[in-house]
């Protein structure tokens, strides 16, 4: 019994977007531009490497050269900072609540990365008693990114599980990977605003072995407020 | 606007004789109307409240008594309660809904709101909306009437079915144009009402057989007016709640051909207004074309649609995937150059270790020299002292006494 192809069906196995062809192609550019990615993101982190070795070496080169001359080599302050809330949500005054909206640090344990200037250390003395905060190092933001990194993607919160993802929302900033985004948030780049709000605010673990006591700060043998590179041990324990 | 009976020919049939065609008559414009069952049901309830009689309960019932409380202290409730004694009632409690022989809660009055004013435009609706009902089978079939034997629907016959006058030829002709199977059923489920009704002089309960519409009356009304289940009714005065009974749609209707002819100009069309119901033009539906499905399928749709988006398998989903400091091939995958990374860290490590163990090497192997060419001189020394020693001694005892 020959059945009749309804014209309809006919009509519709003929547009574009359905022929194979058309997949094909749009299959074969996927494939090239992941390869691509993927030479980019090779090239690009032994750039970075490197780079953060010179840096690390220039540093010490440097405190070497004026302990020679007598005087003393006053690092740059730092750029960047992970500020992580340790505080809930109940009782907090509304310029700290909404200082701490504003930074993205809506839950208890949840951190994020921040550029210092004149402007943001304001803000964060207002919420330093809700917050600690110090300056991060290469391998935590690495180990911030790949293991607690989230993208926002759609207005949802993606894990990140391939450069693709970071390619398709940051590629015109010229971050096409994992470690052009950990070197954009790292060195406080041109184009950090849109590395860091790419990242969901990390979500991070309540620290292995506990805090001392939050309500006093860190100066005071406390957890919070500034607790400068104290912190990467922190992350390690809370991520 | 229904599709599927755009059908602007209808037959008219004979009322004798054999049954077939005599003529072709165009559908009316009613007949297109938008079926809406909502608004038939809204007129319909509020109309049938209309014929309504006022009833309630009588003023002073429960009132009839000059019943006061006994007040507090007597150890029974402080419902009023009869006065006097010598008989059972005294002492009963009296005027309250919830006392027996007291008045009811909120007693019905007359001038409760028996009737119902509904708009002329909804009215004229739902009229329109129940007249094309008629003419759409499964609606007929699906309030029960027996259409299956009938030639066609919407049903028209000659205008002689007008001048009838005995009950016989009515009967005759439902018979012989199909419709007295309707008239069968009603005839065989006539019951006894159930409730109280039967003996308020409703005894009975009949179905709803097929309705007459005509044009003139010249003796119709008065031959199917015995008939069980069988209306009449003008043209001019269609009653909603004769054509949606229950404000059901699809009664069953033997249109006459001058009626039928006639609701061209008692309900007018969507460009000509009716004749007879001033500035009332029919109602229009919210969509023409209701085949939603055929309308996407299109050419003129579907050509201009933007194309699907391709299903983001990407990130769509939510995607667990493994720790990268635990699974290689996730930081393999995240960054390339990870595994060179380690290697060269490897291989750092070893060439330190390997500096470190030559410099290790090299110092404990100058110790161990040094602690060797440092024992050959001891032992020198020692061969020296042995010999001379005596001597020494004595020459110390001699020198400490003096």
């Amino acid at each position: 019994m020959s059945k009749q192809v309804p014209e309809t069906i006919k009509k519709q196995a003929k547009r574009s977007f359905n022929s194979k062809e058309v997949k094909q192609e749009k299959n074969q550019k996927r494939m090239k531009l992941l390869k691509e990615i993927h030479e980019k993101a090779y090239k690009r982190a032994e750039k970075y490497e490197k780079e953060y070795l010179e840096q690390e070496q220039k540093l010490v080169e440097l405190k070497q050269k004026a302990l020679k001359e007598g005087s003393f080599y006053r690092e740059p302050e730092p750029k960047l900072a992970f500020i992580i809330r340790i505080r809930g949500i109940v009782g907090v005054p509304p310029k700290p609540r909404k200082i701490l909206q504003l930074l993205r640090l809506r839950r208890i344990y949840s951190g994020v990365f921040i550029r210092l200037n004149k402007s943001s250390l304001r803000m964060l003395h207002f919420i330093d008693p809700y917050v600690t905060w110090g300056y991060p190092d290469v391998e935590t933001v690495r180990a911030l990114i790949y293991k607690r990194g989230h993208a926002r993607v759609n207005h949802q919160r993606k894990i990140i599980d391939s450069n693709e993802m970071i390619y398709d929302k940051l590629q015109k900033y010229d971050i096409v990977c994992m470690e052009d985004l950990v070197h954009e948030i790292f060195t406080v780049g041109k184009n950090f605003k849109h590395a860091n709000s790419f990242l969901w605010a990390f979500k991070l673990k309540p620290p292995v072995g506990g805090f001392s006591t939050v309500k006093k700060s860190f100066v005071n043998k406390g957890e919070h407020g500034n607790r400068e590179q104290y912190i990467n041990t922190l992350v390690k324990k809370m991520i | 606007m229904t599709t599927q009976q755009l059908r602007p020919i209808v037959s008219v049939f004979p009322i004798k004789g054999k049954v077939k065609t005599i003529k072709q008559v165009p559908l009316p414009s009613v007949f297109s109307a938008p079926i809406r069952p909502d608004v038939v049901r809204f007129v319909h309830t509020n109309m049938a409240k209309n014929n309504r009689q006022a009833h309630a309960v009588s003023t002073t019932a429960g009132e009839q008594t000059s019943a006061t409380s006994w007040g507090t202290g007597r150890a029974v409730a402080r419902i009023p309660r009869v006065k006097g004694s010598g008989t059972g009632r005294s002492g009963q409690a009296a005027f309250g809904n919830m006392c027996r022989g007291g008045r009811m809660y909120a007693p019905k009055k007359v001038w409760r709101k028996w009737h119902r004013k509904i708009n002329t435009n909804q009215k004229r609706y739902a009229v329109c909306s129940a007249i094309a009902a008629t003419a759409v089978t499964p609606l007929v079939m699906s309030r029960g009437h027996r259409v299956n034997k009938l030639p066609e629907l919407p049903l028209v016959v000659s205008d002689q079915l007008q001048s009838l006058t005995k009950t016989r030829q009515a009967v005759k002709f439902l018979k012989f144009i199909g419709a007295y199977r309707d008239v069968e059923k009603v005839i065989r489920t006539k019951k006894t009402r159930v409730g109280q009704g039967k003996y308020r002089n409703r005894r009975h309960v009949l179905r709803k057989g097929p309705m007459v519409v005509y044009a003139r009356n010249l003796g119709i009304k008065k031959a199917f007016r015995n008939i069980p289940g069988v209306e009449t009714a003008s043209v001019y005065t269609l009653n909603l709640l004769k054509l949606a009974p229950g404000s059901q749609m699809g009664r069953f209707i033997i249109w006459t051909e001058s009626a039928f002819k006639l609701l061209e100009d008692i309900y007018g069309s969507w460009e000509k207004p009716s004749k007879f119901k001033s500035g009332f033009y029919l109602p229009r539906p919210v969509m023409v074309n209701t085949d939603v499905e055929r309308i996407i399928k299109s050419d003129q749709v579907q050509t201009v649609l933007r194309n699907r988006r391709p299903r983001s398998r990407k990130y769509g989903k939510k995607i667990q995937r493994a720790d990268p400091y635990e699974d290689m091939s996730v930081m393999v995958k995240l960054n390339p150059y990870y595994k060179t990374k380690l290697q060269k860290q490897k291989e750092l490590e070893e060439k330190n270790k390997k500096e470190r163990k030559e410099i290790v090497d090299k110092s404990r192997k100058e110790y161990e020299d040094w602690l060797y060419f440092s024992e050959e001189e001891e032992e020198e020394e020692e061969e020296e002292e042995e010999e001379g020693s005596d001597e020494d001694r004595e020459i110390e005892v001699l020198s400490d006494e003096n």
